[in-house]
């Protein structure tokens, strides 16, 4: 498989559908305008041909976030652990300022969590949190396998 | 005459120049504007301005603490990093993944503990912990290991929790009448929660478009609830 595929920002689109035209797969014509990432070969006819430029080739295989030191990732959790009990306790009370602390601590806590090593769905760490959390007691297991499928191939 | 910097948005008001198009004339000293006055750009109370050119407390002080030590992740550090990187299955048109991750998120959400007495002095409370202490000691770890990475997103974040604290203080003294004909939104990139009419033009924080902000719905029942 080659090492890139094609994305549409669904945002930019036109909907001209030339990249329709010229893809050799077919891969770009899909009911839900999201190009097929199975069927797609890389080839990148289609990101050139769009009159938009809403098309992008993205890597299959992301490079490794830069490792974190430990007191930067300490400090991250600390903050990620405040900001979760503020959207717990915000979570539970009525009103429209709690509902908005609410949903702002879960975006903020969200934003230093990515910072903290969980950029990438394809990184080794989600690989391992995956693997951590699908021995857990009431867990959806079969949802965490099926993401270790997709992103690491892995066979349980 | 002074100038005062906002520090969520950078604002800065000039006492010499006043906000005329808002109807304080030019010459207003800080001290006389209103208590309830709000920066024009992004709407945090006096409290969150800062004079110019005099350092801030958290400056001055001495390293702030490490935090303890964690090892197990709780439950909702477990549901944060679920819908984090559902987020990040979103953006790389991924939507299947992306409710695969939504579904542990919520089952994590779920299974964090309830919080028996809830309540908002409590944020309030949290909030000012994490300016305190938790900001001031994350900065100094990512800027003694360069990590860019972090100061942006710890700079982002701190901003936004300095806008929470003065929207709490102002609730506190406003109560709920603080949202009369106002509207409450909330930025979908770094969480900067607006009070306005309308969604800014641009986010006073990560200045993504204001197409990118949320509306939160619900607050009205309450207000007419507490006005009855
Ligand atoms: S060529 Fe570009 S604008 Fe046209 S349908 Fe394809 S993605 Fe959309
Ligand atoms: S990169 Fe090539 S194969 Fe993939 S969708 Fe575009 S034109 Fe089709
Ligand atoms: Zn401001
Ligand atoms: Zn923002």
């Amino acid at each position: 498989m080659a090492e890139k595929y094609a994305v549409r920002n669904l945002r930019l689109c036109t909907k001209d559908c030339l990249c329709l035209y010229v893809c050799p797969t077919g891969a770009s014509d899909t009911e839900n305008s999201i190009i097929d990432r199975e069927k797609c070969m890389g080839c990148g006819a289609c990101a050139q041909a769009c009159p938009s430029g809403a098309i992008s080739m993205v890597p299959r295989i992301m490079p490794p976030q830069q490792p974190k030191e430990e007191t930067v990732k300490t400090a991250l959790r600390a903050l990620i652990r405040s900001k979760n009990r503020q959207e717990a306790i915000a979570g539970a009370l009525p009103g429209v300022l709690a509902q908005a602390v609410a949903r702002s601590a879960r975006l903020t806590a969200e934003d230093l969590c990515r910072e903290g090593g969980y950029m990438l769905p394809q990184s080794e760490n989600a690989r391992q949190f995956l693997q951590y959390v699908k021995e857990l007691p009431g867990i959806p297991a079969e949802t965490a396998e099926e993401l270790l499928r997709e992103f690491f191939g892995e066979q349980s | 005459m002074k100038r005062y910097v906002c520090s969520v948005c950078g604002y800065v008001y000039e006492e010499e120049k006043g906000v005329p198009e808002k109807g304080v004339a030019p010459g207003t000293r800080w001290e006389a504007l209103p208590q309830n006055w709000v920066c024009p750009w992004c709407g945090a109370g006096k409290e969150s301005f800062r004079e110019q050119g005099v350092p801030s407390a958290s400056v001055l002080g001495p390293d702030p603490e490490a935090p303890e030590q964690m090892k197990e992740l709780t439950p909702m550090e477990m549901s944060v990093i679920c819908s984090n990187l559902a987020q990040g299955c979103e953006k790389q048109y991924l939507p299947e993944a992306a409710e695969k991750y939504r579904l542990l998120a919520e089952f994590f959400r779920k299974s964090g503990e309830p919080e028996l007495d809830p309540s908002l002095e409590e944020v309030s409370r949290l909030v000012k912990q994490d300016l305190e202490s938790g900001y001031p000691y994350g900065q100094s770890a990512a800027g003694k290991a360069a990590d860019r990475g972090a100061l942006r997103s710890l700079v982002w974040s701190e901003k936004v929790t300095r806008m929470l604290d003065s929207l709490l203080e102002r609730y506190e003294r406003e109560g709920p009448g603080m949202f009369r004909d106002k509207r409450v939104f909330v930025c979908t990139v770094c969480g900067f929660i607006y009070v306005g009419e309308q969604a800014p033009e641009l986010c006073p924080v990560c200045k993504v478009p204001g197409w990118k902000f949320e509306r939160i719905e619900g607050g009205e029942n309450v207000w007419q609830k507490n006005m009855r």
